[in-house]
C-alpha cells in the first residue's frame, strides 16, 4: 500500500532535491615518476607540468530527500572522490556541484586527538562540525548515549577498540543531525549491533527528509541500506537504480572466484 | 527492502524547488571572514587540546618552551657578553638579550609551524569543512599561548637584574598581540607558499638566520653602526621594531620613531598581503 503511494509520479516530482551535481569533473595533480631526462639528472630539477589523474569524469545525478543512496564500484572508481566533491571537499575543475545546505562527511576522526579522553574528543569533534561551545555542551550527552561508552569514557581515545571509535565518530558525525551525510566506507566497521544501530540512525535521518550517500564495497550492506545505488565506472555512473537491480548487474561483471568469496 | 519503493533513475526535468548553493566554492572574503569568526571555538580549540596533549605526555615537555630560550640565552650571553665582549654599550645585557631572544623566537615558531600547517593536516582538510586559514590562526594563537611563561620570565630577569618596575611593562601585552598579527600574516603568506613549493620547508630557516642576524638580537645596533643608511636597514626590519619597542618598554632604551612605525607598518602589510594571499589558494588545499 505504502509502496503504491511512494512511486505515485506526483510524489515524486514534489520530492526536494538536496546534493544535485552537473557534469562535474574532478581530477587529482600527481607527480608521476618519470624517467629523467640528462640534463633533469645533472640538474637535480624535476619538470615543473603536473600531471591528472582524471577521477571523476562528468557526472550529473540528483540527490533527493528520502534518498539514501549507495555508491558501488570497483577501486579507483572515483566514488569516494564523488564524495568528497559532494561534500565540498573537492572543488570540481569543469562543472559544479550544489546543495541545500553543508553535506557533512563522516570523518570526523581526523580532527580528534588520540591521546586525549572520549569525553574532550566528543567536544572537539562537535566543533569541528560547526557547533558552537554550547551546542556541543548540549549535544554531548546524546553523542554518548548513542556510542554506549559510559565507561570508556574518560579514557583516552587511543585506548578505545576500532569498533568503539567507529561508533564514536559515527555518533558524533550523526548527533549534529545533518541534512545530507556522507558516509565512506564507515558502515564496514563495528560489530552486528553496531550495524543494526547505525542503519536505525540512517533510517531516521533519511525519514527527516534528509539524505544519506553511501560508499561501501559490502554490497550486502549496501542492498540493505539503501533505496538507490549508483555503480560507478573509471569516474563515470554507468548505472542508477533500485538496490536489487544494480547489486545484481554489479555482481554479474565480477569473476567468479570473487562471487563466491562475497557470498559467504 | 521489502516496503521502500525504489526511485527510478533520476530525471532531470525536475524543479529543484529549494535554493541551492554551490558547495566548496570560496565565500566573498567578507563572508570568509564570517564564516572564521562563527568557527572561532574550533580555531581556539585545536591549539588548546594540542597543548593539553603535550602537557600530558611530558612534564618536562612543557618546561622546555622557556628552557630552550633560557638557556639559548644563557650561551649567547657567555659568548658574546662575556667572551667576546660585544656587550658594550648596553646597560643590562641579560635582561636585553633575553628580550631579543625569546621575542625573535616567538616571531620564528610562529611563523614555522603556520607555514607547516597546510600541509601537515591534509587529514583533516580532507574531511572536514572550515575555512582553511584557521589552521595557520590555529599555529600562531599556539605560540602566543606559548609566550607566556616566556614573558613572565622577562619580567624576572628584568627584576633580578635591577630593572624598576614601571607601568610601561604593562605594555608589553598589546606588543605580543601586535606582534602576533605580524605572525600570522607570515603564517598564512609561508603555508600557502610551503604548500606550493615544499622546498620552502628547507629555505625558511635560512631567511630567518637573515632575519635574527638582522633584528639586533644579540648586540645593541647604535654602538656598531654609524651610517645612517645602516641604522635605517635596522630600523625597517619589524622585528628589529618589535624587540626595540621592548627593551624601551622594559629597560628605557631608545628606540626611534621609524623602527615603530615601520613595524606598525609592516604588521597591516604582512595581515593583509599574507590572508589574501593564503584564501586565493583556497581551493587547492586539499590536492596532495
Amino acid at each position: 500500500m505504502s509502496e503504491a503511494a511512494a512511486i505515485a509520479p506526483a510524489a515524486q516530482a514534489s520530492t526536494r532535491v538536496m546534493v544535485r551535481v552537473e557534469e562535474a569533473c574532478v581530477r587529482y595533480r600527481v607527480h608521476t615518476e618519470r624517467r629523467p631526462t640528462m640534463r633533469e639528472r645533472l640538474t637535480g630539477a624535476r619538470r615543473a607540468t603536473p600531471s591528472y589523474v582524471e577521477a571523476v569524469r562528468g557526472v550529473s545525478l540528483d540527490v533527493r530527500a528520502g534518498d539514501i543512496l549507495g555508491l558501488i564500484g570497483g577501486n579507483g572508481a572515483g566514488k569516494s572522490t564523488l564524495m568528497r566533491a559532494m561534500g565540498g571537499l573537492l572543488p570540481p575543475h569543469r562543472g559544479r556541484v550544489l546543495a541545500v545546505t553543508q553535506p557533512v562527511l563522516l570523518g570526523v576522526g581526523a580532527a580528534l586527538k588520540p591521546q586525549l579522553s572520549g569525553r574532550r574528543n566528543i567536544t572537539l569533534g562537535l566543533l569541528a562540525l560547526g557547533m558552537t561551545r554550547t551546542q556541543a555542551h548540549a549535544l554531548g550527552p546524546d553523542v554518548v548515549e548513542f556510542a554506549e561508552l559510559d565507561e570508556a569514557l574518560d579514557r583516552p581515545l587511543k585506548t578505545y577498540s576500532s569498533g568503539m571509535k567507529a561508533r564514536l565518530h559515527f555518533a558524533i558525525a550523526t548527533t549534529v543531525a545533518p541534512e545530507i551525510l556522507l558516509v565512506d566506507e564507515a558502515l564496514s566497521v563495528g560489530d552486528q549491533s553496531f550495524k543494526e544501530k547505525s542503519a536505525a540512525r540512517l533510517q531516521e535521518l533519511k525519514e527527516r527528509a534528509g539524505a544519506v550517500v553511501v560508499v561501501s564495497h559490502s554490497l550486502d550492506e549496501i542492498a540493505e541500506t539503501c533505496n538507490r545505488v549508483c555503480w560507478m565506472k573509471d569516474g563515470q555512473i554507468v548505472m542508477d537504480d533500485g538496490p536489487d537491480e544494480v547489486v545484481a548487474a554489479y555482481r554479474k561483471t565480477v569473476p567468479s572466484k570473487k562471487r563466491k568469496k562475497q557470498a559467504r | 527492502m521489502a516496503g521502500l519503493a525504489s526511485p527510478r533513475a533520476a530525471t532531470r526535468d525536475v524543479e529543484a524547488p529549494s535554493p541551492l548553493f554551490e558547495v566548496g566554492r570560496r565565500p566573498s572574503t567578507l563572508g570568509y571572514i564570517r564564516e572564521m569568526w562563527r568557527r572561532r571555538h574550533f580555531a581556539a580549540a585545536m591549539p588548546l587540546e594540542e597543548m593539553r596533549v603535550q602537557h600530558m605526555t611530558s612534564v618536562l615537555g612543557n618546561l622546555w618552551h622557556i628552557l630552550n630560550p633560557l638557556l639559548m640565552t644563557g650561551v649567547y650571553f657567555l659568548v658574546f657578553g662575556v667572551v667576546l665582549g660585544t656587550d658594550r654599550g648596553v646597560d643590562n645585557f641579560m635582561a636585553f638579550l633575553a628580550i631579543g631572544v625569546f621575542q625573535y623566537h616567538y616571531t620564528q615558531k610562529s611563523v614555522m609551524a603556520g607555514s607547516r600547517s597546510v600541509v601537515s593536516n591534509q587529514g583533516l582538510i580532507r574531511s572536514l569543512t572550515f575555512p582553511r586559514a584557521i589552521l595557520p590562526l590555529a599555529s600562531v594563537i599556539a605560540q602566543m599561548i606559548a609566550f607566556v611563561p616566556p614573558l613572565l620570565v622577562i619580567f624576572l630577569i628584568a627584576l633580578l637584574t635591577g630593572e624598576t618596575l614601571t607601568w610601561t611593562w604593562a605594555l608589553l601585552v598589546p606588543l605580543v598581540v601586535a606582534q602576533g598579527f605580524l605572525n600570522l600574516g607570515g603564517a598564512l603568506l609561508f603555508a600557502r607558499l610551503t604548500h606550493k613549493i615544499p622546498d620552502m620547508e628547507n629555505i625558511l630557516p635560512f631567511l630567518f638566520r637573515l632575519v635574527f642576524y638582522g633584528s639586533g638580537v644579540l648586540y645593541s645596533v647604535d654602538r656598531f653602526i654609524a651610517s645612517g643608511m645602516g641604522q635605517m636597514m635596522f630600523d625597517l626590519n619589524p622585528l628589529y621594531g618589535y624587540i626595540s619597542m621592548a627593551r624601551w618598554a622594559i629597560m628605557g632604551d631608545s628606540v626611534s620613531d621609524t623602527a615603530v612605525i615601520a613595524a606598525a607598518v609592516w604588521t597591516v602589510v604582512a595581515l593583509v598581503v599574507g590572508f589574501f594571499f593564503f584564501i586565493g589558494g583556497e581551493q587547492e588545499y586539499a590536492n596532495e
